[in-house]
């Protein structure tokens, strides 16, 4: 180990200063085909960058249920009455499939209105949307509520309803139709409970209750399986 | 002291924890054996912190410490929820998860919006990705205990588009990546619902619109975010839904029947368009300005690394349709179709019309360069794809629109089409194998032969030829390979190429 002569001094500085020169040339430091590695984010972010992005994302969860929530909150309260969805077991576990007796296109062909079904269903619904007119009974309130009657299937939104009549808007899938009724996710802690009951109940009397709004929307209000109430 | 300059490297990164080790254990070596002296020791030491390190290995011990508490503490927060999840009312869910939602991700955006700090800002980035998956929590929650009946791809469609969103505010890669992953997601499980039918609700329509959607939002993120793998993959996601989307067309229009015009479109349009593909394409006032002299402009790096994976992907897709239809099976497949387009659902065509507006004048500015460049140094160039594409078109029309293929012989094979397709496998990997000689390129080299050796294969194992031949056909390519690669690495001299960007 010696100590810095000066010769070996110069000649340190000048290898000093040779390293130095070439750092300032700016070799690129990637081939030519590489974009810079490094994205640009030497300045900080403003705060809007971040409040915009997150409050749009804020709006998409609460967009979720926005509509479910207006129809629950201007709906009018009908029963309908389910009808098993396969000749088979239904799907149970996590969550119940559930079909109705106005899901079947069988039982919507008899209906006034109905009768072109019988034709073959595609390409003769514009938006693919079909309305059904329900009317509700006479009976006074029962523990399970009354079932509501279809009376008629219309295409186009009806606006000669009645005051006991209710237009509810469903879309043709490819072989039945569908409501947005038809998931019901069932409670973990009551899940045993709720399968017990399907099981030994007759299809009668499992009927559910859902709001209806004036655009035909609906949302799910209850399920009841004889005389009990499981509110989604 | 020389003042200190900056730190070529990031003080807390392990790697070059590593690195200072050794160089400190390095440079006290190279001291003492006279290589260096005291003064060069110290500019080393003040420059890498040696006297640091013993200070830097205890804090990383804390930190993963930290780290470790950090995760058990995750893991109680979670089973608390899940253990009490039935037991809340509904409102006072939906408040904690979006106030976890909003709580982690402005936390994890003030940690990162400091440049100085390396530590902070990984801390935040990580905050701001699991801000971006308890979005998903949050939709994918919410629209449970709603009961809502939407499909699993609307919510893979919503989640994609929110960090989209975020992803364009931060400019991060990360989230751009993940986003177009997501949105690349919803489209195939979407793809298969899609049924027939005018379905207007805003999600199917997407997914209709699927490549212009991907166009418009994710390419100029990649623009933005100056990222490689997000326009790589908006490419091939344009590419595939395009193709995907205008080969369903006929199916759910109600009748399952083709046309050679939608063959053709379907099968060619995404490679001409990706093929075509420059920035200029998003600048209209190029077709008036006068046309740049090669040598004069630089494309700009981000530009040119765009138009190369994107050549790149054309190449690719374009080997795949050749090698697919010089199969004699596939003509029987799509041989069951004829021509009868009424009742044709549109969505897909629009697209595919406003992307061949694209494609034409991507093509355009290579015709008007063509003037400029004689000599053309590569085989692959965009004459012999254009030459390749126009051929592919005529036979697809030709076989589809103006024959009546006889569906009810079995033993039927359409030999032109088969010669036709065969003959450009063969030349096109041919003129892979010749650029990757001339231009030293490897990866170039290797996929012609690649495509030669399959297609030999294929053929080979396609006709029910004898066990000798097929023995000799094996060991001649095997052996061919071989003394390819020797021959390659011998004589070719690699360089560092623009490949597939001189005209």
């Amino acid at each position: 180990m010696t100590s810095p002569t000066p010769d070996s001094q110069s000649s340190a500085n000048q290898s000093a200063n040779q390293s130095q020169a070439l750092s300032k040339q700016n070799l690129p430091a990637s081939p030519p085909l590489a974009p810079p590695a490094t994205q640009p984010t030497e300045r900080r972010l403003p705060g809007w960058r971040l409040w915009i992005p997150l409050l749009f994302q804020a709006a998409l969860i609460i967009g979720v249920p926005a509509q479910d929530a207006y129809t629950m909150a201007t709906g009018r309260l009908v029963t309908l009455q389910t009808a098993p969805v396969d000749p088979y077991d239904p799907l149970r576990g996590y969550y119940q499939i559930l079909g109705y007796e106005i899901s079947r296109v069988d039982r919507l062909k008899q209906l006034p209105g109905g009768e072109w079904l019988n034709q073959g269903i595609q390409g003769y619904v514009p938006e693919g949307n079909i309305y059904v007119v329900l009317e509700a009974p006479t009976v006074s309130k029962t523990n399970p509520p009354a079932v509501w009657q279809p009376v008629r299937v219309s295409l186009q939104r009806p606006t000669d309803l009645a005051d006991n009549q209710v237009a509810l808007k469903g879309q043709y899938d490819g072989w039945q139709i569908v409501y947005g009724l038809e998931t019901y996710y069932m409670p973990e802690d009551r899940r045993q409970e709720v399968n017990q009951a399907i099981t030994n109940t007759p299809q009668q009397a499992f009927v559910v209750e859902a709001k209806i709004d004036a655009q035909g929307n609906s949302v799910p209000v209850s399920l009841w399986v004889r005389d009990r109430n499981f509110r989604f | 002291m020389a003042a200190s300059a900056p730190s070529p490297i990031g003080l807390n990164d392990m790697n070059s924890e590593q690195f200072r080790r050794q160089l400190r254990h390095e440079s006290e070596q190279w001291w003492s054996e006279g290589l260096i002296n005291a003064d060069l020791y110290e500019k080393l030491a003040d420059r890498y912190q040696f006297d640091r390190l013993e200070q830097d290995a205890s804090h990383r011990f804390i930190m993963i410490l930290m780290g470790l508490g950090a995760v058990l503490l995750g893991l109680a927060a979670i089973t608390f929820v899940a253990a009490n999840w039935q037991a809340w009312p509904r409102s006072f869910k939906v408040v904690l998860l979006l106030s976890c939602f909003l709580g982690v991700t402005v936390t994890g955006f003030y940690l990162w919006n400091r440049p100085e700090q390396q530590r902070h800002r990984r801390l935040g980035h990580g905050l701001l990705l699991l801000g971006a998956l308890l979005l998903g929590a949050n939709l994918g929650l919410v629209s449970q205990m709603f009961h809502q009946s939407g499909e699993v791809f609307e919510l893979f469609l919503v989640w994609g588009l929110g960090m989209t969103a975020m992803a364009y505010g931060l400019r991060l890669t990360s989230l751009g990546v993940m986003a177009v992953g997501l949105v690349g997601l919803a489209y195939q499980m979407g793809f298969f619902s899609w049924f027939g039918g005018q379905d207007l609700a805003w999600t199917h329509l997407l997914i209709q619109h699927m490549p212009l959607v991907v166009s418009f939002l994710f390419v100029p993120l990649a623009y933005w975010c100056r990222s490689r793998v997000i326009f790589g993959l908006s490419a091939f996601i344009v590419a595939y839904s395009l193709f995907l989307n205008l080969i369903k067309t006929p199916s759910i229009s109600g009748l399952s029947l083709t046309s050679g015009w939608l063959m053709a479109i379907a099968w060619l349009l995404p490679i001409a368009l990706l093929w075509s593909y420059s920035r200029a394409m998003w600048q209209f006032s190029h077709l008036s300005a006068p046309v740049a002299q090669p040598g004069l402009t630089q494309p700009r790096m981000e530009s040119d690394s765009f138009q190369a994976i994107a050549r790149i992907l054309a190449l690719f897709l374009l080997s795949i349709v050749l090698y697919l239809f010089s199969f004699k099976g596939i003509w029987r497949v799509w041989g069951w179709f004829n021509s009868d387009l009424t009742n044709l659902i549109w969505h897909p065509l629009f697209d595919a019309m406003i992307l061949s507006v694209f494609a034409g004048l991507g093509w355009l500015q290579i015709a008007r360069q063509f003037q400029f460049q004689r000599r053309t140094t590569t085989a692959i160039n965009s004459g012999l794809v254009a030459l390749i594409l126009l051929i592919v078109a005529t036979v697809f029309v030709y076989y589809f629109e103006f024959t009546i293929i006889p569906l009810d012989n079995p033993a039927f094979v359409p030999i032109v089409n088969l010669v036709v397709f065969n003959i450009l496998l063969f030349l096109f990997s041919m003129g892979l194998i010749r650029d990757g000689l001339a231009l030293g390129d490897r990866p170039v080299f290797w996929a012609g032969m690649v495509l030669l050796i399959l297609g030999i294969i294929s053929r080979m194992l396609e006709y029910n030829t004898g066990l000798l031949l097929k023995s000799i056909v094996f060991g001649l390519c095997g052996v061919g390979i071989i003394a390819a690669g020797i021959w390659f690495e011998r004589n070719a001299k690699p360089q560092s190429t623009r490949y597939l960007l001189k005209y």
